[in-house]
């Protein structure tokens, strides 16, 4: 009845320089966007949206990005995405943009929205692909996708887990 | 108010005073809320300020957390707030009919 609700965002990161790839990190990401809630929302802003304010997935490889925040205020920070312009890491400034792909209230209904949109975003990039190989090696690394049983992991790891 | 009797704002400075505040409070886009200063008396420091009704929330508040005006200490007291600038000129408690 009386919980906490929170709003998760997923976005990507989109940029020209290549070198970005490497300097998305969860700090400097996190760090980028209270910097754009800060200028865009002032000192009321950034403190409304900085209460539950985390970066809860981060693939550097696809620039994805899902961000998490009270529901109340999820506006405020949707609101400031485009005003994010540059990441900054190690003293090393990269311009980038976020595109806003999706707004949901649980990690799973962005994780569903995530592997649909990677599906469509896999077949549009075969399609433009004209190397000959490409293809070939994509579906080579898929068949070798399998699940790995791991051994069961001790009773202290499980309760961290679950206190996690 | 200004506690420490200095040099007295005017009209521009007033605006930018206040447009300053919400900036602070409310970023780019309490800046941007419409502000107009529909009268101003240098002798009284005090101003008849004019907003949207949805920006009330933001500008008087930013004016309540306003400090400092040019490093010096400072204050908004609001006087009276009323949807009709007609109401402003008199305090309807004390009417006496």
């Amino acid at each position: 009845m009386v919980r906490f609700k929170n709003r998760y965002v997923l976005c990507e990161v989109v940029s020209e320089d290549p070198r970005c790839r490497q300097c998305i990190e969860d700090r400097a990401v996190g760090l980028a966007v209270r910097d754009a809630i800060g200028r865009v929302h002032g000192d009321y802003g950034l403190a409304c949206c900085s209460i539950s304010f985390t970066v809860k997935y981060l693939n550097a490889y696809t620039g994805t990005v899902l961000l998490r925040c009270r529901k109340d205020f999820y506006r405020l920070l949707c609101s400031a995405l485009p005003f994010v312009r540059q990441l900054e890491s190690r003293n090393q400034r990269y311009p980038c943009a976020l595109h806003t792909l999706h707004v949901g209230g649980t990690i799973r209904t962005c994780q569903k929205f995530l592997i649909q949109y990677n599906r469509r975003q896999l077949l549009m990039l075969l399609q433009n692909c004209t190397n000959e190989e490409c293809p070939r090696c994509i579906q080579k690394s898929l068949l070798s996708c399998s699940l790995t049983e791991e051994q069961p992991p001790s009773g202290d790891e499980e309760d961290d887990d679950g206190i996690e | 108010e200004l506690p420490d009797g200095g040099a007295r704002p005017n009209v521009a400075q007033f605006k930018q005073l206040v447009v300053s505040a919400l900036r602070e409070l409310h970023g780019e886009v309490g800046a941007a809320l419409p502000v107009d200063v529909l009268t101003y008396e240098e002798k009284t420091l005090s101003a008849i300020l004019r907003v949207i009704s949805s920006g009330l929330v933001k500008l008087w508040s930013a004016l309540t957390l306003l400090g400092f005006y040019q490093n010096r200490r400072c204050a908004f007291r609001v006087l009276q707030t009323s949807p009709f600038l007609l109401a402003l000129s008199g305090n309807s408690r004390e009417l006496v009919l």
